[in-house]
This record gives C-alpha cells, sequence and structure tokens, in this order.
C-alpha cells in the first residue's frame, strides 16, 4: 500500500514535471522569441529599439492602437448595455422562456465572431437585402464596414458574458440586503444605486473585462468587416505576412503592445474590484417579481428582441447557405449548390477541422484534468506557479501566440511549420488553461469529505481516486472536452497564421471565401460550423443541467 | 410610540392560505411576539407589516392611519433581519448611517446619531470595521442599531437570534429587550424558539397555520394553554388519557373530586372525551406511597431512562397502562442514576392538572 501511495505521488510528480514542459515549450518559449524578435532591428539583425520607435512614433501605426482601444471599450459598452439589462430583467423578473432565452445568449457566445461578420455584411453590406430594405423605405443606412460594424458585431458576440456573470450575480444576493435598504426608506432605484449595484460590480466589470480584452484580441472581425479600419490584430497580421516582404520584428512590437494593453486592463480590473468580492451565504434569495401587465410586454420584447438579434447572424448564415448559387452569387431560389461546392472543392477543410480539434481535445482534457487535479490537491508553491503560468492564454491573442509558433518552430532545433501538429499545439495550448480551470472547479465542488470518507472505509488513494473522485469529475470533464471542442473547432486567429495548402480549416476558408467573395461556400461551411458547436452546446446542457457557468 | 392594528388580514400564497383573517392590536410601546412553528405565517405577516408583501385583503393601521398602500421605504420601519441584512460593501458606520443619509440629517446630525446608536448596541469604537471583520453578534447589534437610529414607528424583528449560537442568543436576548424598553419603540417580534419568546415578550400571539391561536401574556400562554397546541408548543406537557389507569385508587368518587376541583362536570361515559395534561415540572416523585389526598393523583411506574442535562434530571416513567410520563427534578442528586428499572411514586397536583377536549383540542 505504501508502495503504491509512493509510486502515485510519483505519478504526480511527473503530472507537474511534464506540466513544466508543455508551459515552457509551448507559451513561454514562442512568447520569449516574440519578446526578443520586437527587440530585434529587421534589416541588421541588431539589438534595437527601433521597433518600438516606430510604432509609437509613427501615426500611421499609432492610430492602430487608439482604434483598438476605441473599439475595445466601445464593445465593451455595447457589450455592458445589452447584457445588464437583459440580466436584470430575466433574473428578477417572471420572463416567459428563460431558458430560450438563456440557450440563444450560450449560442451566440459560442459562435465564431467572423460569421457575425460575415452575416452581418450579407444584411448591411453595399448589396445588404436589409440595406435595400430600409433604403427602399427610405430610411439611410450607414455603412456597416468600419469601426461601427466590428463593434456591432462585438457587442452582441460579447454581452453574453455579461449578461451570464451579472445574472448568476443577481441571482446570488441575499434579498435580504435589499429588503434591509428599502425598509430604510429607499426607492426602487436608489435601492439598485446604493446596495445592488456595488455587490455585482465585481461580475459586471468581470464581463466587461472579458468584453474588452477578447474584442482586442479577435482576428477575424476587424479583418472582415473592418476594411481599411487597421487594429493591433490586423496589424500584427499584415506586418508579418504581407506580400512586400514581412517585418517579423514590428509584427511582434505590435503583439508585445497589445499583451501590454490586455494586461494593463486586466490589471485595472483586479484593482478596482478587489477587496469587493462579498460572496452571499445566500439564505434568502431574491424574489422573482410579476412584471405589471403594462410593462410585461415591452420587458419580455427587449429580452427577445435582444437574443434575436444576437442569433441572426446564425440564422442568416443558415439561410444562405440554401440559396441557389451560381459561381461567387446568390440566385433566387433554394438549393444545395453551395454544399455540393464545399464538398467537392474543399472537403479537406472539413475533415482537417474535426481531425485537428478532436485531437487537441484529447490532449486538452486528458492535460487539463491531470494538471487540475495536481493545482487543487497538491498545493505547493511549484502548482501554483504552474497555475500563474496557465493565466498567460487568457490575455495572449491568438494571433500573436500564432506568430510566436512560427518564429519558435521554423527553424532547427524543432521545425513544425506547416504541419497538422503546429495547429493542433498552438490550439491545445490556447485551450489548456480553460480545462485546468474547470476541472480545478470541479474538483473544488467535490467535497473532500467524500474522498475521506472512502480512504477511511479502507480504499487506498489509487481506489479512491478512481471509484469516488473521477466518476464525480466525469460530467464536468466532459462538459469541458466539449467546450473545448467548441473552441477548437471555430479557432481561426492562430490557424490563419500557422496554415499552409493542406493544412486549411473551415474557420480559415470561410474567412479566404469572404475576402474573396465566395459567401455561398462560406455561408455552408458556417452552416457546418455552427451544426457542430450546436451539437456540443446541447450535450454541454444536457451534461450539466443547464448550468450556464459551464460557457464561461 | 405606535400602535398597530390589524383588520381582518388575508393573504394567499398560490392556493395556500398563508394569513386567515388576521386581526389583532399591538398597544403602544410594547414588545409583541408572533410565535409558531415554521410555515405558521409568522414571518409573512411581518414582512406583511413591513411593505414586503402585500396582503389580499384587509387593512393595516399605524396609529390609525392606514398604511396599505405604502410601499415599504415610505412606512417608517425599522427591519432586523434573520441573516442580519448587513451590507457588505459598507463599514460600520456606513451601514447605520444609510437610513439617514436619505432622510435629509445633517452631516453632523448624522454623525450624532450614529456614535449613539452604536453606544446603544455597545459597539462603539467598532465605527470603521467592515462587516466581515465582525462576529455573527455583532453584525446583529449593527443591524439593531441600523433599524433603531431611525426612530421608525415600528421595529420589526425577523428572528433576529436564529442564527446565533446559545450563549450569544441570552445575552443579546436581554439587550434587545433592555433597549426596547428604554427606547419604548412598539417592536414585533418573530421567533419559533418559544423560550425566547416567553423571555423577551410584553404579550405573544401563538399562530398555526396562518391562524392566531392564542394571544397573552407569557405567564397567561404557559399556565392557561388556550388549547392542547399551544400547551404542547410552549413549554413541555405530557398528555395522559383520562381517567388514569394507573391511580391508585381509581373509584368514581375520586375521579369526580378531580374534576369538580378543576371546574368540570363530566358524565361517566364522555371521560373518554377528555385527556388531561401536565408539565414534566409539576410531577412530584417520592419514594413511597403518598398520603390518600383530595387534591393529588397517585401513581407508581417504572423508571425507564433518566437523561441529565446538568441543570435537571428527566425521568422517563413507564405507567401501568404503557404510557410514558417524564418528571423533572431540579438539583438531582447522585442517586437518581441509580433509578433505572426501579418502581417509584408519582404525584400529580390537582392544580397542575389541565382537561383538554379530545375533539378540539380545547383546555376546558
Amino acid at each position: 500500500m505504501k508502495l503504491l501511495q509512493k509510486s502515485l505521488n510519483n505519478i504526480w510528480n511527473f503530472v507537474i514535471l511534464f506540466a513544466f514542459v508543455i508551459v515552457g515549450l509551448l507559451l513561454i518559449y514562442p512568447l520569449y522569441n516574440i519578446f526578443l524578435s520586437s527587440f530585434i532591428h529587421n534589416e541588421t539583425d541588431s539589438l534595437t529599439l527601433k521597433n518600438y520607435i516606430d510604432i509609437l512614433g509613427r501615426s500611421y501605426y499609432r492610430k492602430a492602437i487608439y482604434n483598438s482601444i476605441f473599439v475595445g471599450f466601445s464593445s465593451m459598452a455595447g457589450a455592458l448595455l445589452i447584457g445588464v439589462p437583459l440580466a436584470f430583467f430575466t433574473s428578477r423578473f417572471n420572463i416567459k422562456g428563460k431558458s430560450v432565452i438563456s440557450t440563444l445568449a450560450i449560442l451566440a457566445l459560442v459562435s465564431p465572431p467572423f460569421i457575425g461578420a460575415y452575416a452581418w455584411i450579407t444584411m448591411l453590406g453595399s448589396n445588404g437585402w436589409l440595406r435595400h430594405g430600409f433604403e427602399s423605405l427610405g430610411i439611410p443606412m450607414p455603412t456597416i464596414y468600419g469601426p461601427l460594424g466590428i463593434i456591432i458585431v462585438f457587442s452582441l458576440k460579447l454581452y453574453p458574458f455579461v449578461y451570464l456573470l451579472t445574472s448568476s450575480a443577481l441571482s446570488n444576493i441575499n434579498s435580504s440586503l435589499e429588503d434591509a435598504a428599502e425598509s430604510l426608506g429607499y426607492r426602487p432605484f436608489s435601492k439598485f444605486i446604493h446596495v445592488t449595484l456595488p455587490l455585482i460590480l465585481p461580475a459586471i466589470s468581470t464581463g466587461a473585462l472579458l468584453a474588452f480584452v477578447l474584442s482586442l484580441a479577435d482576428f477575424g472581425t476587424p479583418s472582415i468587416i473592418g476594411r481599411n479600419f487597421r487594429v493591433l490584430s490586423t496589424l500584427a497580421y499584415n506586418l508579418f505576412t504581407s506580400e512586400m516582404g514581412g517585418n517579423p520584428g514590428l509584427a511582434s512590437t505590435v503583439s508585445i503592445i497589445l499583451i501590454l494593453v490586455s494586461l494593463f486592463f486586466v490589471y485595472t480590473q483586479r484593482i478596482i474590484i478587489r477587496n469587493k468580492d462579498f460572496g452571499s451565504d445566500m439564505l434568502n434569495p431574491p424574489e422573482i417579481k410579476k412584471l405589471s401587465r403594462l410593462t410585461t410586454i415591452p420587458v419580455h420584447f427587449l429580452c427577445y428582441f435582444i437574443v434575436f438579434l444576437s442569433s441572426l447572424p446564425s440564422l442568416v448564415v443558415i439561410y444562405n447557405s440554401f440559396r441557389k448559387t451560381s459561381g461567387p452569387v446568390f440566385r433566387p431560389g433554394f438549393g444545395l449548390d453551395s454544399y455540393r461546392r464545399v464538398i467537392n472543392d474543399v472537403p479537406e477543410a472539413i475533415f482537417n477541422s474535426f481531425v485537428f480539434s478532436i485531437s487537441a481535445v484529447i490532449l486538452i482534457v486528458l492535460f487539463g484534468t491531470l494538471i487540475g487535479y495536481v493545482v487543487t490537491r497538491k498545493p505547493s508553491i511549484l502548482t501554483g506557479t504552474l497555475d500563474s503560468l496557465l493565466m498567460i492564454p487568457y490575455i495572449v491573442p491568438g494571433v500573436v501566440l500564432g506568430l510566436g509558433f512560427i518564429v519558435s518552430f521554423n527553424s532547427n532545433p524543432i521545425v513544425l511549420t506547416g504541419t497538422a501538429i503546429i495547429i493542433i499545439l498552438v490550439i491545445f495550448i490556447r485551450r489548456l488553461p480553460y480545462s485546468v480551470r474547470s476541472s480545478a472547479s470541479i474538483l473544488k465542488q467535490i467535497n473532500i469529505g467524500l474522498e475521506e470518507a472512502a480512504i477511511s472505509l479502507g480504499a487506498g488513494p489509487a481506489k479512491t481516486f478512481l471509484k469516488v473522485t473521477l466518476p464525480l469529475m466525469l460530467p464536468g470533464v466532459f462538459a469541458g472536452a466539449m467546450m473545448a471542442f467548441i473552441t477548437a473547432i471555430n479557432e481561426l486567429s492562430s490557424s490563419i497564421i500557422l496554415y499552409v495548402g493542406g493544412t486549411v480549416t473551415m474557420p480559415v476558408r470561410i474567412y479566404l471565401s469572404v475576402l474573396d467573395g465566395e459567401f455561398g461556400t462560406a455561408a455552408s461551411l458556417s452552416t457546418i460550423l455552427l451544426a457542430a458547436t450546436g451539437v456540443a452546446v446541447y450535450t454541454i446542457i444536457r451534461i450539466t443541467d443547464s448550468d450556464e457557468g459551464a460557457f464561461l | 410610540m405606535s400602535k398597530v392594528q390589524l383588520n381582518n388580514l388575508k393573504k394567499n400564497y398560490s392556493e395556500v392560505e398563508a394569513l386567515k383573517q388576521f386581526t389583532l392590536e399591538i398597544q403602544s410601546g410594547e414588545l409583541f411576539t408572533l410565535l409558531g412553528p415554521s410555515g405558521c405565517g409568522k414571518t409573512t405577516l411581518l414582512r406583511t407589516i413591513a411593505g414586503f408583501n402585500k396582503q389580499d385583503s384587509g387593512t393595516i393601521m399605524v396609529d390609525g392611519v392606514e398604511i396599505d398602500n405604502f410601499p415599504a421605504y415610505r412606512r417608517d420601519i425599522g427591519m432586523v433581519f434573520q441573516d442580519y441584512a448587513i451590507f457588505p460593501h459598507m463599514s460600520v458606520e456606513d451601514n447605520i448611517a444609510f437610513g439617514l443619509r436619505n432622510r435629509g440629517v445633517s452631516r453632523h446630525g448624522i454623525k450624532n446619531r450614529v456614535s449613539d446608536a452604536l453606544e446603544t448596541v455597545q459597539l462603539s469604537g467598532l465605527e470603521k470595521r467592515m462587516p466581515k471583520e465582525l462576529s455573527g453578534g455583532q453584525q446583529q447589534r449593527v443591524g439593531l442599531a441600523r433599524a433603531l437610529v431611525i426612530q421608525p414607528k415600528i421595529l420589526l424583528m425577523d428572528e433576529p437570534l436564529s442564527n446565533l449560537d446559545a450563549k450569544l442568543r441570552i445575552e443579546l436576548r436581554e439587550d434587545i429587550r433592555q433597549i426596547q424598553k428604554d427606547l419604548g419603540t412598539t417592536t414585533i417580534y418573530v421567533t419559533h424558539d418559544q423560550e425566547e419568546a416567553l423571555v423577551i415578550s410584553d404579550r405573544l400571539c401563538i399562530m398555526r397555520s396562518g391562524q392566531m391561536v392564542q394571544v397573552g401574556t407569557p405567564w397567561e400562554i404557559y399556565k392557561k394553554p388556550a388549547d392542547h397546541f399551544v400547551a404542547s408548543f410552549v413549554g413541555n406537557m405530557i398528555f395522559l388519557p383520562w381517567p388514569l389507569a394507573g391511580m391508585k385508587d381509581q373509584n368514581s368518587e375520586k375521579i369526580r373530586e378531580i374534576e369538580s376541583l378543576s371546574g368540570l362536570n363530566i358524565n361517566a361515559s364522555d371521560h373518554d372525551k377528555f385527556q388531561i395534561g401536565i408539565r414534566p415540572e409539576e410531577v412530584v416523585i417520592s419514594n413511597q406511597t403518598s398520603v390518600l389526598d383530595g387534591n393529588v393523583i397517585s401513581l407508581s411506574g417504572i423508571v425507564e431512562n433518566i437523561s441529565f442535562s446538568g441543570r435537571e434530571a428527566q425521568l422517563h416513567i413507564k405507567l401501568i397502562d404503557g404510557n410514558m410520563l417524564m418528571a423533572n427534578i431540579s438539583r438531582p442528586d447522585e442517586t437518581f442514576l441509580e433509578e433505572v428499572g426501579k418502581t417509584v411514586y408519582l404525584e400529580l397536583p390537582q392544580k397542575a392538572i389541565m382537561f383538554f377536549n379530545k375533539d378540539n383540542g380545547l383546555r376546558c
């Protein structure tokens, strides 16, 4: 028994060691290379600050920084404006069909933003049907290309973070606190301002931060709908892949700035919510109030309008995919032309997407669960460090990590560029932290007393893990795997840099099709992506009993 | 100092009648307790008075003014919550000042009143503390100060002590009683703890499934319970069939004597419609048969079990007919522990015996 215990400990030590190797090789090393390369002169290969001077000095580049921050803030504001009221109404009032609303919000959350960008172009682009509709009514429409389009797409894609976090915070407030304020003479509105709002501020600001960081990091949306509106992620990509000869030094510098901007806001939010997490003992869950006859219709309309608007891109894409096409142009009537074309022309994109995602998911789940276990159940300086290091992918945009991989695995000792492995590995390392965190939170929910009970009944540590801990973890782990699959199959920003002809994936193909104006192909591929995503969402909802937290 | 009148209050929660035609008058300055098992409607009633629920029908008047259409924030009530409901994002000082801030009290006035309130609840010096740095008892003192500082017409307390541990509960309930007496604020207090209710109240109302069962002073409730429910809910009471099978001298004359001393006149055939109740502390234990006395019922039984709680011991005695009788012995000496299995003689004083009608549970 002692021996087994010892060998088990050795296994956990081995896991820790291996985790450090993974993090070192796939995260630290590429980022270090990016960092280094940002100080290297493009022509002379010498150490220099020229790249930083160029980026910060030239208004052409500086504009991208402003644009990124502007888009980030505006999208955050949009997400807050949509997400907070939706959360407030659905968690405090008897809105009918709440599960429909939250499911639609979740679908908006998990569907890739570039599909949104593409769909809005088909609606409000220069040839869009919605534009024609409005203009035939005499209502002029502003152009969807540029910052407005980006902000619309991001707001409608990212509000679910705010909505889900805020509504869970709102339902977790002890209602006695609000009652106390009311008994002390506070009207409903001032009660909300003085009591409710401060208590949900941590949740709201976390949602806002997520919206900001993710809109900063996204590549597909600004690239598709932004036209000439440069942001940091598209600038980094363009500098690197420019046909006039890429400039890895400048691209790296832009990447570092992108990371620094994200970091700055992560820490600002941390400071804002410091000492403000008040928890809740939840003796009295808040009362669900009945809406008066006068207010019930507008409130229902608002809630459903929001989720309808955010699922509109998906609906449009699915609709488009069944339209008749001839070449890149849509024709009247319905047909399966687009699907036929996809299967004939780009079957490898579909095949690659599934193979890469499933491979990545297997790795993610395996290592995520093991690392999650050591981080929660074997706390030490080492596992604590590991936990902190695994925060890095949250703030490193896919484009940046993609660049890091190219720079790092392009030459000896490890050459991976152009392979499927590099795409699988970048997805793996980007999503590993989510899996670690979810299995850690599953473990925290499993009462350690259960493990102790098993041990007290004579089960050894190995048997305890296999017979008690693991079975209890499985549903959560499986839900986590589905979530990883969703993000893996929709990954664009890193694979756009790493793909070669043979390793093209569906998101990359969709992106290229949209740029080429092949809207039919884009629509049918997007529909396949949405279907795969939808199945995974459905599975998660079934497994977790519609615990919305599984999607965050 | 305000008088509260409840007239025919009625409240339904989807099919369930939470309050049934509730009528009650609470005198100015008194501490009035609503006591009952969980689900009896006491909290519903309190929250209806506070304005958090709206009654389906009936009226609430405070000092003769109907407040039915006033929202909670205009009712001028102070409320103390079971879970303290201290705002976790505010210091002690800000918590207490919270109600004054929107009442247009001057900065200086707020400062003075907050410090007075803190002194009242014996928390002076803790102004700057955050709630999570306070114990449960201290948090509830803040809750009390916060409710009192606005000088409400009525103070409502919803099981304020039930989250505290036993010692603290006793300490704080005495402080609450003292503060309430000093300030004279009309207070409605909800609890399910009968001992707490007896100790703290001027008067109390026993509630059961949305209805008032009895209103009275603690003495009246304990000594003259209206029915079987009140008798068993407040304090302990042992119920036994009448006439007692174990009565030594089980003759009709003795039975009638006890009945008539209790002011009853029961036909021999109707005896089984009655039962008697006695509190364990009234049962007298002796080692020998007592003298025959009209004012006492003598019985014997076998001690089955003894539970010792320090302050007293309780003997569980099996009577001849198999019924169990409990008897409390204060200041038990060690020899009592040897009584298990032995026969003891019991005396039930006539004055301590209560008769209950089996049909409707009412005390006769």
